[in-house]
């Protein structure tokens, strides 16, 4: 490849429209080969799995029979797979839109300090982003456990009773989100940081000649300038958390009664543990429409205020 | 006439510092109050993990005091740990397909990256939305596919299955970092270059390299964490704690179904997490610069 | 971890699970004259009890001149049963590996028969008890050996002082480290149980039964429905839940007897119900002998007020919850005449005994005849406290599994989606009817059966 391109240089720079013709064909075969193992990367493992996991999706258990939407039919026959969806929507939206409100406020908070102070804090809070979730969820585990709880320990000193962190499956339900939102809200701290460092001061400026409250800078200026970068990031977390499995699994395992289940821990007790694998493929394809639907109006979004910004 | 309207802004403007003033302070209380209460929060799982792993197990049994307080530290968990053979072993199959998985998605973005953003071809533009599109198939979607194609390659239960299959997880993110990073650098730096008579690659690796190198870190501390983090394939596709990484070593082998030792599975879940802390508080701002890098310039 | 509870491994204070050396060290040895033999077992909760199998095969090993390596896998996350499915997808990996209950009927196509190994045990030991045998013998051939090590009974793990103090039953006096039953052993069924336990919870000592969705949970669940004579599917797998009376009223016992629990007990894991105990917290759990161990280590003041009997009885008997791991041979493995030579070693009298010991008391053989063995006499304090671990003639006892007697495929979807405790939580927790949740029950089973 590499001499491929170095005999390519003289010519380049010999005059006439042939040779520069040639020198933009070679340039895209190199350019092609560049970018053949992503093409590699993405196809095999990525597209090819994917497509490979609508076939499985429609088979039966031993995967000797081709059951077209069997699978799925059976799926959404069940209750417990009803409870999945809804469990799963519940908990993705939920805890974006924690993560979202957390993040920007901690964000503007930040963006308040002196810029000395501000890089120490920073910090501090990212530290559960850096903690890898499987890990730092264990810590979560230990501090809900029933008997030992030391959250509970602290609650009692403000007379509270003891809370059934995963026993109860609302209470369930909400742990996991928090455990969630604990560790995805410094990213979207993060991202809305860099942002308002991005809205130019002038702006302010001229809010504030014109008489404009804080929370009416925040409505006209900040929000309209963060709006790309907002749907962005809820986009991306949308996505994660849909798609989140370790937290799930290490904090509760689905239970109490499956009312914890998202779709991957669910395709996981399903297709490997219980040894289904077309009907765990079933489960977490269930996802990717969902998320397609989702993607297809924020990215539209975003690219009609790009274009009107232009 | 201009005197007048001076005279008549002048308490205005006056009046408006005055309240800014107040206005910033009251500001200031409430970021610092803010900022308190969520380093609290953010703070307080490592913390007690920390505290826990340095408890004896028969205090952390012991329900009589209170649990944010160690009485008799002791650093026997992780001197456990770290003369453990196995534990040592999770550490050291991390470390390769880490290191392996790092190097190989750099590779992967760099030249990608630079084709996608320098070399317009058939098909470019749809290739670098499509990097983007393949966040909507997420790990959690393509285990059971993989587990069935990691199989048929004899790879389950391989550290080589999961060097095979982390890059999906680090090459999109990497590429649109390093596309951004490209797309920033201006077009006269590689014309120059042209006229000098460089090849494409060397204009890569001289130019292009060098200049982009705050996003090359950036991604490689992004290709780090995430490859550190990753537990769904680990979960899926390795069941021997010979090949295990750490994340699912410590997370099925330090908990037994029957009765574990919480300060041994703390300590273990805080070793395992030190090398990316590590990283970030060395290199903060090159990680917060490459998860930022997209979406500012996007 | 559990610690310190076999008399020959040394106490290694404050140790974990890691001092014990966990990990599946391959050991070659000598000359493989007889070629290479590999098996993966069930990597043991108790430390220092996969050294006994080490050393067990290293003894037979260099004996047959077989290259032998162990491999040891936990059950976490059900690693070894995802072992086990990949191997078998796969045909190929280890020679032997341990298999989870259902397994050894889920794989039969695949596993290896060993009749003429299990003939030769049974002429020298006696008859296997029922549910091995029913587990292990598919398709008219046993599909497997039923192992010690890793082999588990579910009994009570009391403490007698809180029971004698709030509910007024000396379960030391009943079950005494005898062989025959003491006053009032006949009185200990469901019914006494259930009063127990409200007088219990009422004193702050609830008894701390799981009923999330690991095995703990499903296995004693299933023995209080075997005492009922409770069951949800026939031999071929129909549901028989409609007007099935004895369903209704173990349901019905169920819900109340979950009145008397902890809050919680719907999200418990193996562990939690040892934790309940360990804390001091809990008059009662059904568990092993390995909570009563680590109780001794981190707090021997309640491990000193310990003992261990049967579950009680229902109205058609008693059935103490049972969890017997069996090793299969794959018929695609190369060397399965020395692979049943290693099996059959392990199960001889002196082997069991020796995996037993490392164990602290905690496997049981699957040969009745095998319940004497000393350690469940002598381990303490106090003397006798896991005499009555093993089910002994005198118990009246059979032991039961949950889910029987349902084909193995379905039954083993059953047992890793915990059906029987979710339908009783359906109701205690989730304020369901009983019609409801049998209907919910049944409308699950039949989702399994689909597209198998």
């Amino acid at each position: 490849m590499a001499d491929g391109a170095t005999l390519a240089m003289p010519r380049a720079e010999a005059p006439g429209g042939a040779s520069l013709k040639r020198f933009a064909r070679r340039r895209s075969t190199i350019a092609f080969l560049m970018t053949l193992p992503l093409i590699a990367v993405i196809g095999g493992l990525v597209a090819w799995p994917a497509g490979y996991a609508i076939w499985l999706s429609m088979l039966n258990r031993r995967m000797t029979q081709f059951i077209g939407l069997g699978n799925f039919e059976i799926l959404l026959d069940s209750e417990t797979f009803r409870m999945v969806i809804f469990q799963s929507v519940f908990f993705a939206v939920t805890a974006v839109i924690l993560k979202a409100l957390i993040g920007f406020w901690l964000a503007h908070m930040l963006h308040h300090l002196p810029a000395k102070g501000q890089k120490k804090w920073r910090g501090m809070l990212l530290v559960p982003w850096v903690i890898p979730p499987a890990l730092s969820t264990l810590g979560w585990w230990w501090m809900f456990e029933p008997t030992y709880s030391s959250i509970n320990w602290v609650l009692a000193i403000f007379a509270v009773p003891a809370v059934p962190w995963l026993g109860e499956p609302w209470w369930a339900r909400i742990s996991v989100i928090i455990v969630n939102v604990w560790y995805g809200a410094p990213f979207f701290m993060i991202m809305y940081l860099a942002a308002l460092k991005s809205v130019p001061e002038q702006l302010y400026e001229a809010a504030a000649i014109d008489g404009a409250t804080g929370w009416q800078k925040l409505r006209y200026v900040t929000l309209p300038m963060m709006r790309n970068i907002i749907s962005i990031t809820v986009l991306f977390s949308l996505i994660v958390t849909f798609a989140n499995y370790d937290i799930v699994r290490v904090l509760t395992n689905g239970g109490p009664r499956d009312l914890t289940h998202v779709f991957a821990s669910y395709a996981f007790q399903v297709g490997v543990l219980a040894g289904n694998i077309p009907r765990g493929a079933a489960v977490s394809l269930f996802m990717f429409p969902i998320l397609a639907v989702i993607a297809f109006f924020v990215l539209r979004g975003v690219n009609r205020r790009t274009k009107e910004e232009l | 006439m201009s005197a007048t309207t001076a005279s008549r802004d002048a308490p205005g403007i006056y009046h408006k510092a005055g309240s800014l003033r107040s206005e910033r302070r009251w500001a200031l209380w409430t970021a610092y109050a803010s900022l308190i209460v969520a380093a609290i929060i953010m703070l307080a799982p490592p913390v007690y993990m920390f505290l826990t792993s340095i408890k004896t197990s028969a205090e952390i049994a012991d329900l009589g005091g209170n649990p944010w307080i160690v009485r008799s530290p002791t650093l026997e968990n992780y001197r456990a740990l770290l003369s453990s053979p196995m534990f040592m072993g999770f550490f050291w199959n991390s470390v390769k397909v880490t290191l392996l998985v790092v190097a190989v998605s750099m590779v992967i973005s760099v030249l990608a990256a630079f084709a996608l953003a320098r070399m317009r071809f058939w098909g470019s533009q749809w290739l670098a939305t499509g990097v983007f599109l393949t966040y909507l198939v997420p790990d959690t979607l393509l285990f059971i596919p993989l587990y069935q194609i990691v199989g048929s390659l004899g790879l389950l239960n391989s550290t080589w299955g999961l060097v095979l299959v982390y890059p999906t997880l680090t090459v999109p993110f990497c590429t649109w970092i390093m596309i951004g990073y490209f797309a920033s650098i201006p077009k006269e730096l590689d014309e120059a270059a042209l006229i000098d008579g460089a090849n494409w690659m060397q204009m890569l690796v001289r130019i292009f390299i060098p200049v982009a190198l705050p996003g090359i870190i950036a991604a490689t501390i992004f290709a780090f964490t995430v490859s550190w983090a990753a537990f769904v394939y680990p979960t899926a596709f390795i069941t021997t704690p010979s090949e295990m990484p750490l994340t699912i070593g410590v997370v099925s082998q330090l908990i037994r179904g029957d009765t574990f030792a919480w300060g041994q599975l703390m300590a273990g879940a805080l070793l395992a997490a030190l090398p990316p802390v590590i990283v970030y508080v060395f290199l903060m701002d090159y990680y917060i610069a490459g998860l930022t890098a997209g979406a500012t310039k996007g | 971890m559990t610690k310190g509870i076999s008399r020959r491994s040394a106490m290694r204070a404050g140790a974990g699970v890691l001092a014990a050396g966990a990990i599946g060290a391959p050991m070659v040895h000598a000359q493989g004259s007889a070629g290479n033999l590999r098996f993966a077992f069930w990597d043991h909760w108790v430390p220092g009890s996969n050294d006994a199998l080490r050393q067990l095969g290293a003894r037979w090993a260099e004996r047959n001149r077989v290259n032998l390596t162990l491999d040891f896998i936990n059950t976490t996350g059900n690693q070894l049963q995802l072992t086990a499915a990949a191997q078998a997808q796969s045909r190929s990996g280890h020679d032997g590996i341990s298999l989870a209950p259902w397994d050894p009927g889920a794989y039969a196509d695949q596993l290896e028969p060993v009749d003429d190994v299990i003939g030769r045990l049974v002429q020298k030991y006696g008859p296997i008890n029922p549910v091995g045998e029913f587990l292990a013998k598919r398709q008219g051939a046993w599909r497997g050996v039923p192992a010690t090590s890793g082999t588990q009974n579910k009994p009570a793990l009391c403490r007698f002082d809180l029971l004698q103090q709030h509910a007024g039953i000396d379960v030391r006096a009943m079950w005494p480290a005898r062989g025959e039953k003491g006053p009032g052993a006949d009185t200990w069924n469901w019914d006494t149980f259930l009063a127990a336990a409200e007088k219990c919870h009422a004193a702050g000592f609830p008894f701390g039964l799981p009923m999330g969705s690991l095995t703990d949970a499903v296995d004693w669940v299933g023995g209080l429905f075997a005492s009922y004579g409770a069951r949800i599917t026939n031999e071929r797998g129909e549901p028989t839940i409609r007007g099935n009376q004895q369903l209704r009223q173990v349901m019905d016992y169920a819900v109340r007897l979950s009145r008397f629990l902890p809050n919680d007990v719907w999200a418990w894991d193996d562990a939690s119900n040892n934790r309940a105990l360990i804390s001091g917290r809990s008059a009662l759990i059904f568990n092993p002998p390995s909570a009563w161990a680590v109780a001794k280590r981190d707090a021997p003041q309640v491990a000193e007020n310990c003992w261990t009997i049967p579950m009680p009885a229902g109205p058609q008997g008693r059935f103490v919850a049972y969890l017997p791991w069996t090793t299969g041979i794959w018929a695609f493995g190369r060397n399965k005449n020395a692979a049943k030579a290693f099996l059959e070693f392990l199960s001889e009298r002196e082997s069991a005994e020796f995996t037993t010991n490392f164990s602290g008391g905690y496997d049981i053989p699957p040969f009745l005849s095998m319940a004497d063995f000393r350690v469940w006499e002598t381990e303490g304090p106090p003397v006798g406290t896991i005499f009555n671990y093993p089910l002994k003639p005198h118990h009246d006892a059979r032991y039961s599994i949950a889910f029987s007697p349902a084909p193995p495929e379905l039954a083993s979807q059953m047992y890793i989606q915990a059906l029987n405790t979710k339908v009783i939580a359906r109701v205690a927790q989730g304020g369901e009817t009983i019609d409801a949740a049998l209907g919910w029950l049944e409308r699950e089973i039949n989702n399994m059966r689909r597209g198998l």
